[in-house]
């Protein structure tokens, strides 16, 4: 919100800088988004000349010569122009050689197409005042010749643009602002002094120009005042409230309009004024709209309304949106000579409500969405009426009509001394507090000693009825360390008493896989939450996509909350790869969700891709990485939060691969479990559909949060041999499609009944695929290192070769796999 | 015999340091030493020395066995080394670059957020976490929001749909909606609801608004907060908190103030600025930073915590717009492309 500084000393002489003025404000708890003045500035050799001779410039057609008076310090200089709204007799403003405009302009003797120049006639943009470029700034009252520039200029005025927190609409209006100033730089606030105060004994009765005004929707209108005026002239408003509107933003229309918004400018009440001949019925009407009723606002669009908005009406037809926008109809016009003065509170949430749906708001609905002070409805009208008096003439008429409004205000807070000291932590003597208490105009209405006679005293303290906003002892905390000034809060060292608690476990999480990951030289990236619908279908049934769906998405490629981070990674690695750079390593740990029976849960995530590094030229290069790459890093993500992935019944997820390619790509896991872990291939494609080159490795391991280890439990040691091993081979042909894990596991539980309990099977661990000469066409050879040790003694060969035998025949007696020697 | 103990000896003495490969080694080895090495030969013919001899010929045919067994040693080793001298190939070109991927990157956004907790850390915060999806309740109600607040609208916060069931993330109320939190102060109040006071957090998160991306706004980004609940707790110490944050984070000699500001559940209300002259990209005294005060009567009650007796702090800001000031980065979009020649500045 725009606040003028000149307005503003009309209740509070400000002496102050402007510096210090914005400063106050700043403290005071309202943000100075600009200050901007309209004052003329200080610039050295800039004076008033006055044009003497214009004639045309010999060389161009555009240009002229003119010769122009500067005063007996300067006399008569040649100057070329470029202007056209000069000529002989305008004073005007002069830089002289010497001068320097905003800009770092320096004005010099110069020669235009050979014509000597001594100076420089300005126009208001060259000397910084804003405004067109078209045409020289020409002096009004004739100012002396050689008057420097801030001197012949009118003081001008200094706007401060505010941005004014919702819990403080009694700060929406220049009154309001004065009182914080007045409070803080501790000076006496003037109001103005209303000559009409509502005494109708002298006023005709003229019942014919309003003969009712009805409020069918108190709740929605708790109190409504009309005023009539009778025998005004419109036209245009004087110059110093054109100014005042001006220089806060508003365009000035007429009289009467402009006294309406120069008084909520002023007071923070809106108002609004009919023509009393275009009242249809001379009735006023504040009701409920019909649900389809139409109006057509001042801005010129129809707009619907509907049965819960509030409408001002005649007789027959809306004539204003309450409190938000007049109708076209209804409204002052040039003609006008009778008014209706409406001076009236709305219950903000109807405001608000009708203005959201119509998506239409105004100053008016701005102030009464946060809250206009109903004590002051009548004091606005009285000023309003005063103004329009003295600006369009005429004069007050009966009757005048007041529905509602009579719940008297009183509010107290009890606070003591001692409170407000506690919550801030250091001592402002009671004496500032009582003073920052009576300079905001609050009442003390007692002061009372606290039951400890060293401690500060109690006040009881009387809220005015335009700060709805306080009424906890905490509020009122707040308003002293105002007054008192932020930057006086004295410096402190942190108290930090031992609070014993661990980090998240989910923090702690995302910091051990990215530690993990970054070690292995990847790239840690951050990516949107939210995926667009085609892409999640890729990756989940069409079921569960649609409950990741949001209510409202804002736009098309943002609809969906993400099952997986490999999607983000992918768009990465594609924007990598488009820009030429190359990106073979990719990481994210966050938040993904996952569906399970119509279900949503919100899971801890990370994942990875290993792509081709396309672009990337190396005078050597390393052995690619393939699924088991993928797999090593999901499995040691996973041991990270706790959870054993390699050994996990491993297959592919229900049929339902989605992005992956089948057959290189696996899921282990359930979330229904609490965890799931996807590597592999990425699906061929899907990557070349979006557009990436190479094919591209993947790994995800999610978990849900409750599953996460609290805290590390330390390991317990276990106790190992120092005995010899004996080591023993063992290779065995099995059908292509059984899985290497059954078969391992099958060895070693076998080998370990084969020793009878004797020594221990220490180790069986996979060391070869075989597939070729020696082996039949559909079978693969696999070859284990089997490790027999025993804690108490050195083996003898024959004691291992016998238990190394009884394995191989019980395999191939319960299994039917051959042993290949 | 001691004659042709000493031929055999010099013999090998000019033989074996020639020998360059190990079969050659071993047969050599075994023309000495071997079961008819000369040697061997020599020991055998022991038995035909007169046993008074006997005793020094052995001594004899001992010594050169032990000489004989040195030079062999020697000659083995000399063959290994040149063996593993061989396996190395030519000496290396160290100024060839090294192949290997990386190293690898932090996100400048975990390493802001990483670095102000470890600030926090040192002062007792402990880091919170907490569901991205929230409920009304936990995101507005017990924030002190009342139902008809702009933040709450449809325009400016996401929601899902009345249908939508979340299995992980608890409802306070029933029959409330589920959203997208706006903030991560949802963390604080689960925190609360789940033990007494006295209580200090920090919860980092991600947090979501319904926005048009441009260089400042993005659909989601992060914020930071800090929680603390004890007996006695004053704006002062906020201040000093405040204080102690920025000039670990920036150095000493930076400065905060407090702008008394509006939120619905922190009253007083604070904006903070700190001095960020050396910052890169900054030119102005004062830069807004984020927003603080002391946590709301009315939120305390919301979690059953007394008012009367506990009073606290509340501390929040955003990470991207911390990481932009003190990288000096302009748009807030290139943190969400991690276009590997960003990610690679903050290594």
């Amino acid at each position: 919100m725009k606040i003028s500084l000149n307005w503003l000393r009309d209740y509070v002489q400000l002496d102050a800088s402007v510096d210090e003025i914005a400063r106050a404000i700043t403290f005071l708890g309202f943000e100075v988004e600009a200050v901007v003045s309209t004052a003329a500035p200080r610039l050295e050799h800039v004076v008033v000349g006055e044009i003497l001779t214009r004639a045309r410039h010999p060389n161009a057609d555009k240009l002229s010569v003119c010769t122009v008076d500067v005063g007996p310090a300067g006399g008569v200089k040649t100057i070329v122009c470029g202007a056209t709204n000069c000529d002989a007799g305008n004073r005007v403003l002069v830089a002289l050689p010497g001068a320097v405009l905003p800009g770092n302009f320096a004005i010099k003797l110069s020669k235009i197409r050979g014509q000597e120049s001594q100076g420089m006639m300005c126009s208001p943009d060259e000397i910084g005042m804003g405004g067109e470029h078209s045409g020289l700034l020409l002096l009004e009252g004739r100012p002396a010749l050689g008057t420097p520039i801030h001197e012949a200029l009118p003081p001008g005025d200094t706007v401060f643009d505010l941005e004014i927190t919702p819990n403080r609409p009694d700060c929406l209006c220049h009154l309001g602002i004065a009182r914080e100033l007045a409070a803080w730089f501790k000076l006496p606030l003037v109001y103005p002094q209303e000559k009409f105060r509502g005494d109708l004994s002298e006023a005709p009765a003229l019942p014919g120009l309003l003969a009712g005004v009805r409020v069918d929707s108190p709740e929605d209108c708790p109190l409504y005042t009309a005023h009539l005026i009778t025998g005004v002239k419109i036209g245009p408003s004087p110059s110093w409230m054109q100014e005042r509107l001006k220089a806060v933003g508003l365009r000035p229309i007429n009289n009467v309009v402009d006294v309406g918004n120069y008084v909520m400018l002023e007071t923070g009440q809106p108002l609004h004024a009919f023509d009393a001949r275009r009242l249809g019925g001379n009735q006023i009407i504040v009701r409920r709209a019909a649900d389809g009723e139409k109006i057509t606002t001042l801005d010129g669009k129809e707009r619907t309304l509907n049965g819960r908005m509030l409408v001002i009406a005649d007789a027959q037809r809306p004539v204003v949106i309450a409190g938000i926008m007049g109708g076209e109809n209804s409204g002052v016009a040039d003609d006008t000579t009778d008014l209706v003065l409406e001076c009236a509170i709305f219950r903000r949430q109807s405001i608000r409500g009708t203005s959201r749906q119509l998506g239409l708001g105004s100053d008016s609905s701005y102030r009464y969405e946060r809250g206009v002070d109903p004590h002051g409805t009548l004091e606005a009208a009285y000023r309003a009426i005063d103004l329009i008096l003295e600006t369009a003439g005429g004069r007050v008429a009966g009757p005048a009509y007041r529905l509602g409004g009579d719940v008297p205000w009183q509010r107290e807070i009890v606070v003591t001394h001692d409170y407000i000291t506690e919550r801030l932590g250091f001592d402002i003597p009671a004496a500032e507090m009582r003073a920052a208490f009576e300079a905001l105009e609050f009442t003390i209405t007692r002061e009372e000693p606290t039951v400890h006679p060293a401690r500060g005293p109690a006040w009881t303290v009387g809220i005015p009825s335009w700060r709805d906003d306080l009424d906890r002892p905490i509020d009122l905390v707040e308003e002293v360390l105002r007054l008192y000034g932020t930057e006086r809060i004295p410096p402190a060292v942190v108290q930090a008493p031992g609070l014993v608690a661990d980090d998240d476990p989910v923090v702690n999480f995302n910091r051990r896989v990215t530690e993990y990951l970054v070690g292995h030289d990847f790239h840690e990236c951050v990516t949107y939450t939210l995926r667009p619908a085609r892409e999640v279908a890729t990756w989940v049934s069409q079921a569960a996509a649609q409950e990741l769906a949001l209510a409202n998405p804002f736009v098309e490629d943002q609809t969906h909350l993400r099952p997986t981070l490999i999607t983000g990674l992918l768009e990465t690695l594609k924007l990598n790869q488009s820009r030429g750079v190359a990106a073979a390593r990719l990481c994210e740990s966050g938040r993904v969700f996952m569906e399970h029976n119509g279900q949503i849960l919100e899971c801890a995530a990370v994942a990875f891709l290993l792509a081709e590094p396309v672009g990337e030229r190396v005078w050597r290069r390393r052995e690619a990485p393939d699924f088991y790459t993928a797999k090593h890093h999901v499995c040691a993500l996973a041991a990270l939060a706790g959870v054993e992935v390699a050994n996990a019944a491993a297959a592919p997820a229900s049929g339902a691969y989605f992005g992956w390619q089948e057959g290189h790509a696996i899921a282990v896991g359930g979330i229904e479990g609490g965890w799931v872990a996807r590597f592999g291939l990425l699906n061929l494609a899907m990557v070349r559909a979006l557009g990436i080159e190479g094919r591209v490795l993947g790994g995800i391991f999610a978990i849900l949060p409750e599953k996460l280890p609290a805290a590390a439990v330390p390991p317990r040691f276990k106790d190992f041999s120092l005995f010899p091993a004996a080591l023993r081979d063992l290779a065995v042909v099995v059908a292509e499609d059984r899985p290497a894990l059954e078969v391992q596991r099958r060895v070693a539980q076998t080998a370990r009944t084969a020793t009878a309990g004797a020594f221990a099977v220490e180790n069986v661990a996979l060391f070869d695929v075989y597939r070729g000469a020696g082996v039949p066409e559909g079978s693969k050879s696999l070859a284990f290192s089997l490790v027999y040790r025993s804690p108490a003694r050195t083996l003898t060969d024959d004691e291992v070769n016998a238990a190394f035998q009884r394995l191989q025949d019980e395999l191939v007696k319960t299994t039917g796999w051959q042993i290949r020697k | 015999m001691q004659d042709q103990l000493t031929a055999l000896l010099a013999k090998a003495a000019a033989e074996l340091p020639a020998i360059a490969s190990r079969p050659d080694f071993e047969s050599a080895k075994a023309r000495y030493v071997g079961p008819n090495g000369e040697l061997t030969a020599l020991m055998k013919q022991m038995g035909t020395v007169p046993k008074e001899q006997r005793p020094a010929v052995g001594k004899l045919i001992n010594e050169a066995k032990g000489r004989l067994q040195a030079q062999l040693d020697a000659a083995l080793a000399r063959i290994a080394d040149a063996e593993l001298a061989a396996q190395l190939g030519p000496p290396v070109d160290a100024s060839l670059p090294a192949t290997d991927a990386g190293p690898g990157t932090r996100h400048p956004l975990t390493q802001v957020r990483e670095e102000m907790c470890r600030i926090l850390r040192k002062v007792g915060f402990a880091v919170a976490d907490g569901p991205e999806v929230e409920s009304e309740y936990y995101c507005f109600d017990a924030l002190n929001t009342p139902i008809d607040h702009p933040a709450r609208d449809e325009k400016d916060t996401f929601y899902f749909p009345t249908t939508a069931r979340f299995g992980n993330i608890s409802k306070k109320v029933a029959g409330e909606k589920y959203l997208l939190r706006t903030h991560t102060s949802s963390v604080q109040i689960r925190t609360m609801l789940k033990g007494p006071p006295p209580i200090r957090i920090v919860s980092p998160g991600r947090v979501y608004r319904r926005d048009t991306t441009d260089a400042t706004h993005s659909a989601n980004f992060h914020q930071l907060e800090c929680l603390y609940v004890d007996r006695n707790v004053t704006v002062r110490d906020l201040k000093a908190l405040l204080d102690y944050i920025f000039a670990s984070l920036l150095g000493p000699e930076t400065k905060t103030r407090f702008r008394p500001h509006y939120f619905g559940y922190t009253e007083p209300s604070f904006e903070v600025d700190l001095t960020a002259s050396h910052l890169p990209k900054v030119n102005k005294p004062w830069i807004e930073i984020g927003g603080c005060g002391m946590v709301d009567p009315s939120v305390f009650e919301a979690v059953g915590y007394d008012p009367e007796i506990w009073t606290g702090y509340a501390f929040g800001m955003g990470l991207e717009r911390l990481a932009m000031l003190l990288y000096g980065i302009d748009d807030i979009r290139y943190f969400y492309q991690n276009d590997l020649r960003f990610l690679k500045q903050f290594a």
